[in-house]
């Protein structure tokens, strides 16, 4: 109830500050003209806000309760892709000027087709990352008020569509940074005041040393939903009603749905299907423990998260609200110092929730561990207090990541794809028009990615999140890297590295998943391919650039206006950027 | 984006016109020379792009050389996970707390460092 009451103050807070504030930023060009009042500490706590999304929140220690510390490689990446924004990305694109990823593509290449496959990979991008948002409200809502995981993907769907349609969200800096904040203090608070109670980690023979995870000494009860498999690392036992089942090493069992198990005292914790039951100390290796720990594995993944930041659709447009080229920098910094402060703490409730909520590895759900977890580890008012708090900071996050996104989606569709599509209707007539446009977008750009959410369960938010890392980065970083550094690349050189680097991540993702999700050996390189992607695709966009003849005439002028600081003059003014730039 | 699609900011123009067309004689500031895109203007510029990429360019491998070899590092050296510290793992430690401030830190130097060039550039030009 109280959990319940939580989310709903988050999101009528956050809805009504956005509709209400959105009077004073009616359009981005409003949004500039605040800008110059917004300090780099704001900005940065915004950007965080935008980019602190499920999987960072939930994501991260489920997927660290799962395979092990290797899960918090990806904690380090997230943080670590601002470093390579700051350094080749952030004051050149602010320098630029260019709001979206397609205008700038359009731009720096003088070619108007490039746009439209910019905004097809924005909409691929854009779309990857919000069906793991909505897998997050789907168990959120279920957490809180018990209700069936459809019925928080619908919900959280429709409230972001209507919410951006009517123009909430938008843009609004000082929202955003708030929602930072408030996600700190939803995801601090409650494992700090967990780690005071029990006075330091619990459990570490399953958490450091040869145990699995087990019953504590009360024993423990689980009520998994519907019939599902599960498997004893080690001989066991479990009691449903008055029978008791023994259970050989290794055997798997068939648990009944909707009908409590009971393991005894110490008894050891069935792992569903799907899982590798670990013991502590290969559990606790961050490289090496597990196949998903393997060496190549983790380079990959860091090579997605390094390079696929600067290629987010949301985080892009954050960087205008910096009036200039330093301020874009001094903000990035700060953008790396306070998520580094909010990646301190998912990896205490993945370990948290190995020693204490075991069950969630019978059930298969360990994506819930920071949702349930306080009030499973602490029953009573503190316990249930703790699990309002964090659950309330997951719907912050799905709320601002989901709506940053579906902003960028929307436009994109109503801006960049529609005028092509349908070159009668190009210029929408009219500020009227032009908004509807982008509201049926809204609500159009939502339909796919809470239809994929459905369907997309059992995949863990955090491989989701992963393959719109990999994506980006075999994509947008090559465009962004070679065309801010590079005078030679080409428009036919950025569309082929973006074709090819395209077409070989989304293939091996959907490869690996028609394999089942393979977790060893050379084979799990196809959940995250970035190490193999990401090259090839830079590789294709220079040998294309050098052999191509259409090179881009203006490329000189196109590098002042990239990297010459601001306040000399030699920028080029708007008309005339208009006139040579695109 | 929004519906309506913004109209580029306008940045400011601090001081004179920038183009100064048709005067071939006499000497030119840099500022001239860039405005009006000239060998030796490009040659400015290309200066600062290149100062600024091999900037970046030694934050990455300073980067690479704390950050970048830790995932081998640890794979090789297993007693990293056999050490405790305060009853967690040495190497859990390592994962964890360092790494977050040597990413700051690098990224405040290279700021620093990349904003200098720039004030470098801005003095070259407004001589």
């Amino acid at each position: 109830m109280i959990a319940l009451l939580a989310v709903g103050a988050v999101t009528l807070g956050t809805l009504g500050l956005g509709t209400w504030g959105v009077r004073f930023a009616r359009t981005t060009s409003d949004l500039l003209v605040a800008s110059r009042a917004v300090t780099p500490w704001w900005n940065a706590a915004a950007i965080s806000g935008e980019y602190l999304s499920a999987a960072s929140f939930l994501g991260i220690a489920g997927l660290e309760m799962q395979i092990g510390a290797s899960a918090l490689w990806q904690s380090l990446g997230f943080t670590a892709g601002y470093l390579a924004l700051l350094l080749f990305v952030a004051a050149p694109l602010r320098r630029y000027g260019s709001y979206t990823i397609p205008d700038f593509a359009e731009a720096r290449l003088n070619s108007p087709a490039i746009r439209l496959l910019a905004a097809a990979i924005v909409l691929v991008i854009g779309g990857f990352y919000l069906v793991p948002q909505l897998k997050g409200a789907g168990l959120a809502l279920n957490v809180v008020i018990g209700s069936p995981y459809w019925v928080g993907v619908a919900v959280v769907a429709v409230i972001v569509a209507i919410n951006v349609a009517i123009g909430g969200m938008r843009g609004i800096t000082y929202v955003q940074a708030f929602q930072f904040w408030l996600k700190l203090f939803a995801i601090a608070v409650p494992i700090i005041v967990l780690l005071i109670h029990f006075g330091g980690l619990p459990e570490r023979a399953a958490l450091f040393g040869d145990a699995y995870p087990h019953a504590g000494r009360t024993g423990l009860t689980i009520s998994p939903g519907p019939a599902q498999r599960a498997q004893f690392p080690t001989a066991g036992t479990f009691r449903v009603g008055d029978r008791t089942v023994h259970v050989a090493a290794g055997a798997t069992v068939t648990l009944p749905a909707n009908v409590a198990i009971h393991i005894p005292p110490d008894g050891i914790v069935p792992v569903a299907h799907g899982t590798t039951p670990l013991r502590g100390h290969a559990w606790a290796r961050p490289v090496g423990g597990t196949g998903q720990g393997a060496p190549l594995l983790v380079y990959s993944l860091l090579v997605a998260t390094f390079l696929g930041t600067m290629g987010l659709p949301h985080v892009l447009v954050r960087f205008y609200t910096n009036p200039d080229g330093h301020a874009a920098r001094r903000t990035t910094v700060r953008v790396l110092g306070l998520l580094s402060l909010f990646y301190l703490f998912p990896a205490l409730y993945g370990a948290f929730g190995r020693a204490l909520a075991p069950q969630l590895y019978t059930t298969g759900q360990t994506d819930d561990v920071v949702l349930v977890l306080p009030h499973v580890a602490w029953p009573g008012a503190g316990g249930t207090i703790l699990t309002a708090v964090t659950c309330a900071g997951a719907f912050a996050a799905f709320l601002s990541t989901s709506s940053g996104l579906l902003v960028s989606l929307a436009g994109t569709l109503s801006h960049d794809v529609w005028p092509r599509v349908r070159p009668r209707q190009a210029v929408p007539s009219g500020v009227a028009s032009r908004r509807r446009h982008f509201r049926t977008a809204a609500a159009g750009a939502m339909v796919i990615p809470a239809l994929i959410a459905l369907v997309a369960r059992q995949v863990d938010i955090s491989i989701l999140v992963g393959w719109a890392f990999a994506i980006a980065a075999s994509t947008f970083c090559p465009m962004f890297l070679l065309g801010i550094w590079w005078t030679r690349l080409t428009a036919r050189g950025a569309a082929a590295g973006m074709i090819v680097g395209m077409l070989l991540a989304t293939s091996a993702i959907f490869v690996g998943l028609a394999l089942g999700e393979p977790t060893n050996g050379a084979l799990a390189l196809l959940q995250q391919p970035a190490i193999a992607s990401v090259p090839v695709a830079f590789l294709t966009m220079v040998a294309v650039s050098l052999t191509d003849r259409h090179r881009v005439k203006d490329a000189d002028a196109q590098m002042l206006a990239l990297h010459a600081p601001e306040g000399l003059g030699l920028r080029l003014a708007d008309g005339e950027a208009e006139g040579a730039l695109i | 984006m929004s519906p309506t699609p913004p109209a580029r900011r306008r940045l400011p123009s601090l001081r004179t016109p920038v183009r100064v067309p048709g005067r071939r004689t006499g000497l030119r500031s840099p500022r001239e020379e860039l405005a009006e895109a000239t060998a030796h203007g490009q040659v400015y510029l290309r200066r600062l792009q290149r100062a600024q990429f091999g900037l970046a360019l030694l934050a990455l491998v300073a980067f690479g050389a704390v950050f970048g070899v830790l995932p081998i590092a640890l794979y090789l050296l297993p007693t990293l996970d056999r050490h405790q510290l305060v009853g967690i793992p040495l190497s859990l430690w390592i994962l964890v707390v360092p790494m977050l401030p040597v990413f700051v830190a690098i990224g405040w130097l290279y700021a620093r460092r990349a904003d200098a060039l720039d004030d470098a550039f801005r003095d070259l030009v407004e001589r």
